[in-house]
Order: structure tokens, then C-alpha cells, then sequence
């Protein structure tokens, strides 16, 4: 059987339920559920990362997060909460905090410390070290946890169709139900080109924040400590 | 070399533990529920041979299963069970490659898998219409009298504000509703195509629904308007929902009937076994299993055994 | 959300052969990895340049989700989709894209003093790396063994959407019936395992590297 009839069949992609749908369902859920963490994430990062206090729960918090079972979790809350849109990406952006809060944290804590003192010894507020300093020399990494928070999300809200019925998800689950490996290969194929193009996006962002970073100097390879593999889980 | 030795060492430890376990239990890595390739055709019906009896995902199917094979036991036929298997496409296949041997169906949507077009309607016609419609080395036994039908039901509320009562009502709301069901239900000829070409109503769109919560919490709350389920679940009556009558049979008679392999069918101990449970089954007998199981969490294959018992059959 | 205890006690042996399904399919994916990503890690630190190539292309691999990499399996190796095969490899191909990636760090975090030293004093290449670099490494080896091996316990459960995921079917068993004991039992399970494991791993890490017992990597 050709596996790519799914995909190369143009009924497939329109209506509600087509592919092209689908897809823009789990953007849709992926966007709103990254930027929410982010919203929290950040400020408590650079909170965390600047004073260094509560450093311990960043640390507590990413190790944590990896052992979750996504799915567990996702069916626990919608049984709990019901099947809106909201608790599923209440639990998205549950999912995608640990890697954002980390990545911020350790970015702004690891910030060049000659820059920092610089800085405090011209006399800047705590604001002024934050957005000037602090903030741009952590961008790269703040970037790879959205990096890592986005996979995630992609990843579960695949899952997430096993209770709403939305996203590419859906593919995988009425292809397992119908036996049809044409449909469920739609579906992961579409989810792997999701992940990989936001991947390859997000990291190319991440290229260009780490140049604005340090423009001046030679760029040290092998020294960006890999930041993928510190704040990096497995997406489900 | 010391380190490299350690870790090799713990390493091969663990795997061998692991193994043992393996050995121990009965295969954890065989998934209970998967269909493997023919080679494990020896779960062949012929005369004394064990019975494998699968199942559906749903409640309903693993009781019967158990019902199944339990009275193959106690008439001297060794049978185990796989349930859990999944929807008929996927069991069918465990059934024509082997891995399972009989399986409980229902007639109608039976016959409707293996003949779109079948023209029978009554239980009678569809029962008769069975034998010729099915592949090679698979034959049906006795049908019961018990039934299960597939519904589609509104809720009470809903009825009442639009008037739907029937599957005829539908196209009247259909193009501006959604309607809920299993993810099999898209194609089959008793769901949107059947409602599309029998009753011309055409739904907005579907969603397919895994498990019953959250289709039971999205019919409540009105993202979906239409959903369907199995006339003995007890969700209909406990949350009072209506179910739409169906003035042009699109939904076939479903009475319980065994589905096997035709070296099972040539056994006679296994048939007369099968045979008495399928006379004595009811369908009020489903409606209290089902709630045994679903409501109370009981175990399929403890009340299976307690309903032979009361029955004399076990 | 009451626990139903009889309900787990008359489960118990279903329960069982889900954990011990469980442990299996995400250990050995490990173990597989672990075999693979030694050698392979050290090759890729060997090219140099040519080395970060490969290591984002292990990256864009390890952004895969895993449910879409499952899938995806029985195409390559011609497999069931059923077949816990798929869950092993795909798991396995994960772990070492990760793994890869620690034994590299950490050959690249061997101070070039260390080595110079090793060879004046004698050593030859395999000597020095067997002896010198690669216990040097290990800490951050040690640091991808347990992401992957935590990751991994809670990847399997993924897999119930394809008819598989060992303790995920008590996902699927609670939530097909509104009956929130057997997530909870497996919720608490798998965090169990997973602490299990890391922990496991730490010791493991403690005993055959005493010399950096205060070094704690997150």
C-alpha cells in the first residue's frame, strides 16, 4: 500500500477535519500555550536568575519535569476539568514551563560576570544590568528553552487529540482505529515536519541572538555549553 | 578498564534480571492485545485445541468474551482471552490470521461490514444473510435473542428545545451540528454516510471520540449536538438522554452472535457451549453486566463467571 | 478522587506485568544506546568539524515527537505496528541522538593539559582515552544516562495511542471509564520508577567515580 496516499489526496486536506485544519489547530494550541508559559516563565527566570534566589527550584523543577508522563497527566486534568480548550492548554503550558524557566534562569545567572560587574560599576539600576546587560547575553539560551518548550508542546498536543479529537493527532488515532497506516502515517509525518521546521526556526533565532550577543568577538565553538542538552526533555 | 567493567557489568546484570522476569510471567513484551503474525496460529478451535477468545475495546465485548470462554472451560474446551483488541477492523484481522479464534459481534453491523449493500432488515433476515457474506474459514454460530444496538441520542434538554426525536429530525439541524462517535464511525455505512444518503442529513462535521468522558462531557455541553452510543449503556438512562428513532432501519438488528474460525465450528463441544450461552443471554442480562462493570468497576471476568453460574452454565 | 484500593488489590498481577513490560521497554533502549554511543560519540568527537553537522542533524532527529517516530517505525524496519520492536528502536534512536551528544561534550570538556600529560608520560591513544578522557567524561555521560533514562520511562506511556505503552494502558484503562485509580496508579508508578532509576544511576555514577563526589551535575 502506498503509504503517501493519505497525504497526496487533496479531500484529505480540506474540510474541518482535513489535514490543513489540523494543522492549523496545533499551531494554534502550540502558539498560545508556549507564549502563556513564556509570559510566566520568563519574568520568574530572570527573577531567579538575577537575585539567585530559588535557584534550587529551577533545578528541583527541569529534573522533575522529565519523569512526567505526559498522557497521565492530560487525561487526569481533562477528567478533572472537563474537555475545553482551556485545560488542555492549561496543561501545554504546564508542560512547556520547566524547559523556559530553566533555560532563562541559567542564562541570565550565567550571564558574563565581567559584563554584570561592569555594569554595577557605572551604576546601573537592577533594571538597567537586566534589560542591557543580562538580557542579551541570555538570549540565546532563553531561546533554545522556547526552543525545547515548543517541541514539547508539539509532541503532546498530538496526544492531546486522544481526548479533544483536534490537531494532527487525530490523524494517528482514526488511522489506528480504521487500520489505515496511510492515515496514521499523514499524521506523523505532518507532526515530525512540524517539530522539525519550528526546530530549525527556532534554533536559526537562536543563532542570531547568540551573534547579538557577542558581536564583537570571535565566536567560541563548542563553548555554548549545550544548552540543549541541560534544559533539553524529550518531547512525548 | 575498570569503569568500562563496572558499567558492563551492572549493565548486563539489570538485562539479565530483566530477562528472567521475562520468562516468569506469562511474555511481557507479547502485548496482550496485539494481533501477531500467523505463526502463532495454534490458537486453532480443532477438537480440543485451545480457543482464544478476543474482544473489542469496549466494556460490553470483554464481558461477553469472558461469558465465551469461560463456558468453553467448563464444558471441557481449554480457551484463554485477548481483549481488548481494538475495533472491528483490527480484530477481524487477529481473527482471519489466527492469533484469536472467536470473537462476540453483533449481526447487523456484522453483516454490513462484510456486504455495504446487504438489503436485510429484520434480525431474522440478517441472521440468514450472514453465512454467505463471510471471508473463507469464518463462520457465525447461533444468534441470541440480546441486543445492543448502536444509538444516536441528543440530550433531554436539547430534544426538547428542537424537537428531535428521530433520525429523520436531523436534517434539520445537521448542517449548522456536530456529531460525536467513535473514530471508526466517520466511514461505516450506519454513520455520516448512512445519515448523508438514507435521511439527508449532512453534519457540519465530526469528531471522533477515543473513550465516552469526553464525548459524554462535550454532549452536555453542547460542543457536539449528536452523539452516538450502545442502547444498553447505562450513560443513556443514568444522564436521561433521548435516543433518535430510526423509522428506516439504517441501523440493522445487533444481536449478540459468536464469530469464529471454522475449526471451532466443527467442534461440537465448543458450539453446544456457545450455543447455550447465546440462548440464555438477554439483553437486560447486558444492561446489568454492563453496569456491573462500567458503574461499579466489578471485573469483566468475575462477573462473566458469576452470570454462567446463576445461568447453571458453569 | 477517592483511591478504589480493591480495585488495585484484584489488579495486582495485571499491574505487575505492566511495570515489568515498562521497565523493560525503557531500559533497553538504554542499554542499546549506551552500547552504540560510546563508540559512535567518540568517532564524532574524532572529526572535529564535522562533528557539529552531525550533531545537529542528531538534534533535528531528537525533535521528533516520539508518537510520530513510533508510527513511523514499522516503515523502516518492517514491523507490526504492534510490535514493541517499534517502541525499542524508536526509544533507542532517541537515546543515542542524546547520548551522542553527552559522550562528546565530555570528551570536548577534557582539559588539553589532562591529555598532553597522559602522552608525555607514555600513553598511547586508546590507552589514554580508556584511562584518561573517557573517566573524565563520564560525569557528563553519566548526566545524559539519566535524562535519557527518565525521559524514556515516561516516553513508553505514550504509546497507548498505537495500542502499546505498558503502564499507559492504566491511562487508557482510568480514563475510558471515568475512574481515576488506575491513572493515579500509574502516575505514581512511573514518577516512582523514574526516581528509581535516576537514583540508581547517581549511585551508580558515585561508586565508579568517588573522586567527584561533591561535583553535583543537575
Amino acid at each position: 500500500m502506498n503509504i503517501f496516499s493519505y497525504l497526496t489526496d487533496p479531500a484529505n486536506w480540506q474540510g474541518p477535519a482535513g489535514i490543513w485544519n489540523l494543522l492549523l489547530q496545533h499551531l494554534a494550541y502550540t502558539a498560545a500555550s508556549v507564549a502563556i508559559a513564556a509570559a510566566i516563565a520568563i519574568p520568574l527566570g530572570i527573577f531567579i536568575g538575577h537575585t539567585g534566589r530559588g535557584s534550587f527550584l529551577v533545578i528541583g523543577v527541569s529534573n522533575a519535569a522529565r519523569a512526567v508522563p505526559t498522557l497521565g497527566l492530560l487525561v487526569l486534568v481533562v477528567l478533572l476539568l472537563g474537555t475545553g480548550v482551556g485545560p488542555i492548554i492549561g496543561v501545554l503550558a504546564v508542560l512547556a514551563l520547566p524547559p523556559i524557566l530553566t533555560a532563562t534562569a541559567t542564562g541570565i545567572q550565567g550571564a558574563d560576570h565581567e559584563a554584570v560587574h561592569a555594569a554595577r560599576a557605572l551604576g546601573m539600576s537592577a533594571r538597567q544590568i537586566v534589560s542591557k546587560v543580562e538580557w542579551p547575553l541570555a538570549l540565546p539560551l532563553v531561546i533554545s528553552g522556547l526552543r525545547s518548550a515548543t517541541l514539547q508542546v508539539v509532541a503532546t498536543a498530538t496526544v492531546a487529540a486522544y481526548s479533544s479529537g483536534e490537531g494532527l493527532g487525530r490523524l494517528l488515532i482514526t488511522g489506528n482505529a480504521t487500520r489505515n497506516y496511510a492515515e496514521m502515517f499523514a499524521g506523523a509525518f505532518m507532526v515530525a515536519a512540524l517539530a522539525i521546521v519550528l526546530d530549525i526556526l527556532l534554533g536559526g533565532l537562536g543563532w542570531l541572538a547568540s551573534r547579538h550577543a557577542s558581536p564583537g568577538r570571535r565566536r567560541r565553538r563548542g563553548r555554548q555549553a549545550s544548552p540543549r542538552g541541560e534544559t533539553v526533555s524529550q518531547p512525548a | 578498564m575498570k569503569i568500562k567493567k563496572s558499567l558492563l557489568g551492572v549493565g548486563l546484570g539489570i538485562a539479565g534480571l530483566l530477562l528472567t522476569a521475562c520468562g516468569g510471567n506469562s511474555n511481557p513484551l507479547g502485548d496482550a492485545s496485539s494481533p501477531q503474525p500467523s505463526q502463532s496460529g495454534s490458537a486453532t478451535g480443532a477438537q480440543g485445541a485451545p480457543v482464544v477468545v478476543g474482544s473489542a475495546d469496549f466494556t460490553e465485548s470483554k464481558i461477553l468474551a469472558e461469558i465465551y470462554s469461560q463456558a468453553l472451560k467448563a464444558k471441557g474446551v481449554e480457551s484463554s482471552t485477548k481483549l481488548g483488541i481494538g475495533s472491528r477492523e483490527i480484530y477481524t484481522k487477529a481473527l482471519q490470521d489466527g492469533s484469536i479464534s472467536a470473537v462476540p459481534e453483533y449481526t447487523g453491523n456484522l453483516l454490513l461490514n462484510f456486504d455495504a449493500n446487504a438489503t436485510a432488515t429484520t434480525a431474522e433476515e440478517v441472521e440468514k444473510s450472514l453465512p454467505a457474506v463471510l471471508p473463507p474459514g469464518i463462520k457465525v454460530l447461533k444468534a441470541s435473542p440480546a441486543v445492543d444496538q448502536d444509538v444516536y441520542v441528543v440530550t433531554k434538554d436539547f430534544s426538547a428545545k428542537s424537537g428531535i426525536t428521530s433520525l429523520e429530525d436531523l436534517k434539520k439541524i445537521a448542517s449548522t451540528s456536530t456529531l460525536g462517535g467513535p473514530p471508526e464511525l466517520e466511514k461505516r455505512a450506519y454513520g455520516p454516510p448512512g445519515l448523508e444518503k438514507i435521511y439527508g442529513a449532512k453534519f457540519k462535521s465530526f469528531v471522533p471520540y477515543a473513550k465516552y468522558p469526553p464525548k459524554i462531557s462535550d454532549l452536555d455541553s453542547n460542543k457536539i449536538q449528536v452523539a452516538t452510543f450502545f442502547t444498553t449503556d447505562a450513560v443513556i438512562s443514568e444522564k436521561g438522554y433521548v435516543q433518535l428513532e430510526d423509522p428506516q432501519s439504517m441501523i440493522l438488528p445487533q444481536n449478540v452472535i459468536p464469530l469464529v474460525r471454522s475449526d471451532v465450528a466443527d467442534n461440537a463441544n465448543a458450539v453446544a457451549a456457545l450455543d447455550a450461552v447465546q440462548s440464555a443471554l438477554t439483553t437486560e442480562d447486558l444492561v446489568q453486566l454492563d453496569k456491573k462493570v462500567d458503574s461499579e468497576r466489578q471485573d469483566p471476568a468475575q462477573v462473566a463467571g458469576e452470570w454462567l453460574k446463576g445461568k447453571g452454565l458453569a | 478522587m477517592n483511591l478504589d484500593w480493591a480495585w488495585i488489590q484484584r489488579n495486582l498481577s495485571m499491574i505487575g506485568n505492566l511495570l515489568v513490560e515498562h521497565i523493560i521497554l525503557s531500559v533497553l533502549p538504554v542499554l542499546v544506546a549506551l552500547v552504540i554511543s560510546l563508540p559512535l560519540g567518540f568517532l564524532v568527537f574524532k572529526t572535529k568539524r564535522v562533528a557539529n553537522v552531525i550533531l545537529a542533524f542528531l538534534g533535528v532527529i531528537y525533535s521528533i515527537p516520539s508518537l510520530a517516530l513510533f508510527v513511523m517505525m514499522p516503515l523502516i524496519l518492517g514491523t507490526k505496528i504492534l510490535n514493541p520492536v517499534n517502541i525499542v528502536a524508536a526509544l533507542s534512536i532517541y537515546s543515542i541522538a542524546l547520548l551522542v551528544r553527552s559522550v562528546v561534550d565530555g570528551l570536548r570538556s577534557v582539559p588539553a593539559s589532562v591529555k598532553e600529560s597522559a602522552s608525555a608520560v607514555g600513553y598511547g591513544w586508546l590507552r589514554r582515552l580508556v584511562r584518561v578522557e573517557l573517566p573524565l567524561a563520564m560525569p557528563v555521560i553519566y548526566s545524559g544516562l539519566r535524562v535519557v533514562t527518565v525521559s524514556n520511562i515516561a516516553l513508553v506511556s505514550v504509546a497507548v495511542l498505537i495500542g502499546s505503552g505498558a503502564l499507559g494502558k492504566l491511562f487508557d484503562l482510568g480514563f475510558g471509564s471515568f475512574f481515576y485509580t488506575p491513572i493515579i496508579v500509574g502516575l505514581v508508578l512511573m514518577l516512582a520508577l523514574a526516581l528509581a532509576a535516576d537514583a540508581l544511576i547517581l549511585l551508580m555514577q558515585r561508586g565508579t567515580l568517588p573522586w567527584f563526589r561533591k561535583r553535583q551535575t543537575a
